[in-house]
C-alpha cells in the first residue's frame, strides 16, 4: 500500500484560505486502512473545515481514488460535486493527481506521501519497496534492500551503522542485518556473495 | 593565454606511495582536512608538520559530510608542495557521471592514489536537507575505476590516456560483523591496492580481523585515532561507527594526569603493536597533527630524508 499521512489541519486551512464551495474526497483503499483518508476521516474534515468558517458542498469515498474512473462518475455518486469549486482529496499523491486530471477544478491534498509499504499486524510498515521497476528482492529474503537502506546499496552495509542501528534512523535495525539473519535461516547466505554491478541495476 | 600546471608535481615521487605498497616497508598515511573556506593555509601547514614522517596524506571529501573545500584542490595544492596524496572520493556527492570527470581531473592533476568509500549520509551532516545521490556504492566504484584504468568508461567508450590510479578502500575492524566483512570481500575482489581502516583501539580485535580476512591479499593500513580525553573515548564508542575503545584504555584516560601525554602513550603502544600485525598505520587526529611526530617518534619510526 500507499504509506501517507495526514498534513496538519493548520496547513491544510493555509492551503484552502481562498477558497470555499469545497468538495471532499477520500481514498477506501490505502489512505482508509492507515485512517487517513476513510470515511471516518472525511466526516472529521467535513466537520473541521465547517467549523472553520468554509462551506463544503459534500463528499464521497470511492473504493480507490487512483482508480476513479471519471469526472461523471464521481457526479453519479454525489451530484453536489458540481457545485464545487475546489475540491480536498484525502488521499496518496496518485490520488490526488488522477482526481486533478479530470476536471479544472483545484484539487488539494490533505495528506504527505511517504513510501510504499504496508500495514501487518497492526503495525504500519513504511518503505518496504523502492518501486525501482528491476525487482531483485529474492536475492535478499525478502528485504529489499533498495527500498530500505537509505543509502540504496546492494553489495552490503555502510560503515555507519553502530551497534547494528542504521546511521541515518538509529530506531531502526541496519536492514542488513535483517537481511543477513533472515538469509542465514532460510540457508542461503550465498545469495549474498553475488556482486552487483552498476549495470545490474536499475537507478 | 598558457596556463602553467603543477609547479613542482614530479611524476616519480608521486608513485612513491604505490612502490612502497609493494616494499617491506612499514607505511604512515595521515589525515588532512580541507579548510571550510578558500584559504589552504592552514591544511598547508597541517601537512607540513608532518612533512617526511608521512608517506602520504589522506585528503578528505566533505567528511562526516560536512560541506569543506574540494579534496581535488587540496590534492593538488599538496602536491604542489610536495606531499604524497591519497585522495578521498565518496559515493555520496557525484552521480557516476560526476564520479568518472572528478577521477580524470584528479589524474590529470597528479593525483595517482584514491580512496573510495561510501560516505557518511548527508542528513549526519551540515546539510541535511542535501539529496544523497548514492548512484553507485563503493563496490561498483572500484570497479568503475578498474574499467577506466584499463581504457574504458562505464558506456564502454575508450578513455585517451587512463588514469592509473593506486587504488584503496576502507572498512571496520570488527570480524563478527559478516556483512561488513563480506562487503570488504567484494571490494578486494575489484582489485584493491591497499586498504584502510576505522581507528583501531582493540589491538586484540584488530588480530583477530587480519587472521579473518587473512585470504585478502591486499596491504591493511590500520586507523589511529590519538585520544585526548576519557570523555571522547566515551563519545566515540557511543557515536562513531566501527570504533571500539577498550574499557581499559578508557580507564587509563581516566586515570592519567596528563591525558593528552596519555593519549600520546596509548597510540605509540598501539603502533608498536600494529607493526607486527599489518602494512601500516594511518592516523586521523581530533584537529591538527601537533602531536603526530611525537607519537610516531616514541613509537620508533623514523624521519624520512627523502628531499
Amino acid at each position: 500500500m500507499i504509506i501517507s499521512s495526514a498534513k496538519p489541519f493548520e496547513e491544510i486551512i493555509e492551503l484552502l484560505k481562498d477558497e470555499d464551495d469545497i468538495f471532499i474526497i477520500g481514498c477506501g483503499a490505502c489512505a482508509a486502512k492507515l485512517h487517513v483518508g476513510g470515511e471516518p476521516e472525511v466526516l472529521n474534515m467535513y466537520r473541521l473545515l465547517e467549523e472553520a468558517g468554509k462551506h463544503v458542498v459534500g463528499w464521497y469515498v470511492p473504493s480507490a481514488a487512483c482508480s476513479v474512473a471519471s469526472f461523471s462518475s464521481l457526479m453519479e455518486k454525489n451530484p453536489s460535486i458540481k457545485e464545487a469549486r475546489s475540491t480536498l482529496i484525502m488521499a496518496c499523491g496518485s490520488g490526488v493527481s488522477i482526481i486533478a486530471r479530470m476536471s479544472d477544478i483545484p484539487a488539494y491534498p490533505s495528506n504527505n506521501t511517504k513510501s510504499l509499504g504496508g500495514l501487518s499486524q497492526g503495525e504500519v510498515v513504511s518503505e518496504l519497496c523502492a518501486m525501482c521497476g528491476d525487482c531483485k528482492v529474492y536475492y535478499f529474503g525478502g528485504i529489499c534492500p533498495k527500498g530500505q537502506c537509505p543509502k540504496q546499496l546492494l553489495n552490503g552495509p555502510c560503515g555507519g551503522s553502530i551497534e547494528g542501528e542504521c546511521e541515518v534512523h538509529p530506531e531502526k535495525d541496519c536492514v542488513w542485518e535483517l537481511i543477513y539473519k533472515k538469509l542465514q535461516k532460510m540457508d542461503r547466505l550465498d545469495l549474498l556473495e553475488k556482486i552487483w554491478t552498476i549495470e545490474e541495476i536499475e537507478p | 593565454m598558457i596556463l602553467k600546471t603543477g609547479p613542482a608535481y614530479n611524476p616519480s615521487m608521486s608513485q612513491t606511495f604505490k612502490n612502497k605498497l609493494i616494499s617491506d616497508d612499514f607505511l604512515i598515511t595521515a589525515e588532512v582536512s580541507p579548510p571550510k573556506g578558500t584559504d589552504l593555509s592552514e591544511s598547508i601547514a597541517d601537512a607540513d608538520i608532518i612533512r617526511n614522517w608521512a608517506d602520504a596524506l589522506n585528503v578528505t571529501d566533505n567528511q562526516r559530510a560536512v560541506m569543506r573545500m574540494s579534496p581535488v584542490a587540496v590534492s593538488k595544492n599538496l602536491l604542489d608542495a610536495g606531499h604524497e596524496v591519497i585522495m578521498q572520493l565518496t559515493c555520496r556527492d557525484r552521480n557516476r557521471l560526476a564520479l568518472q570527470s572528478e577521477l580524470l581531473g584528479a589524474f590529470a592533476l597528479g593525483v595517482r592514489n584514491m580512496c573510495v568509500m561510501t560516505g557518511d549520509h548527508t542528513t549526519k551532516g551540515d546539510h541535511p536537507g542535501a539529496r544523497p545521490v548514492y548512484d553507485m556504492d563503493s563496490v561498483q566504484l572500484l570497479d568503475i575505476i578498474r574499467r577506466m584504468k584499463e581504457g574504458h568508461d562505464l558506456a564502454g567508450n575508450v578513455i585517451d590516456k587512463p588514469p592509473a590510479f593506486t587504488v584503496g578502500a576502507v572498512t571496520n575492524t570488527d570480524p563478527s560483523k559478516n556483512m561488513q566483512m563480506m562487503k570488504l570481500r567484494k571490494k578486494s575482489k575489484m582489485g584493491l591496492d591497499f586498504i584502510q581502516t576505522q581507528a583501531v583501539y582493540d589491538i586484540g580485535q584488530f588480530e583477530a580481523f587480519m587472521e579473518a580476512i587473512g585470504d585478502i591479499e591486499v596491504p591493511v593500513i590500520a586507523g589511529l585515532i590519538p585520544l585526548k580525553s576519557a570523555k571522547m573515548a566515551h563519545f566515540m564508542n557511543e557515536n562513531v561507527p566501527g570504533i571500539n575503545v577498550p574499557a581499559e584504555v578508557t580507564q587509563r584516560m581516566a586515570n592519567a594526569e596528563k591525558p593528552i601525554e596519555e593519549g600520546i602513550s596509548i597510540c605509540s603502544e598501539a603502533i608498536n603493536e600494529l607493526k607486527e600485525l599489518c602494512r601500516g598505520i594511518h592516523i586521523m587526529p581530533i584537529g591538527k597533527h601537533v602531536n603526530t611526530p611525537k607519537i610516531l617518534e616514541i613509537a620508533g619510526i623514523r624521519k624520512k630524508n627523502n628531499d
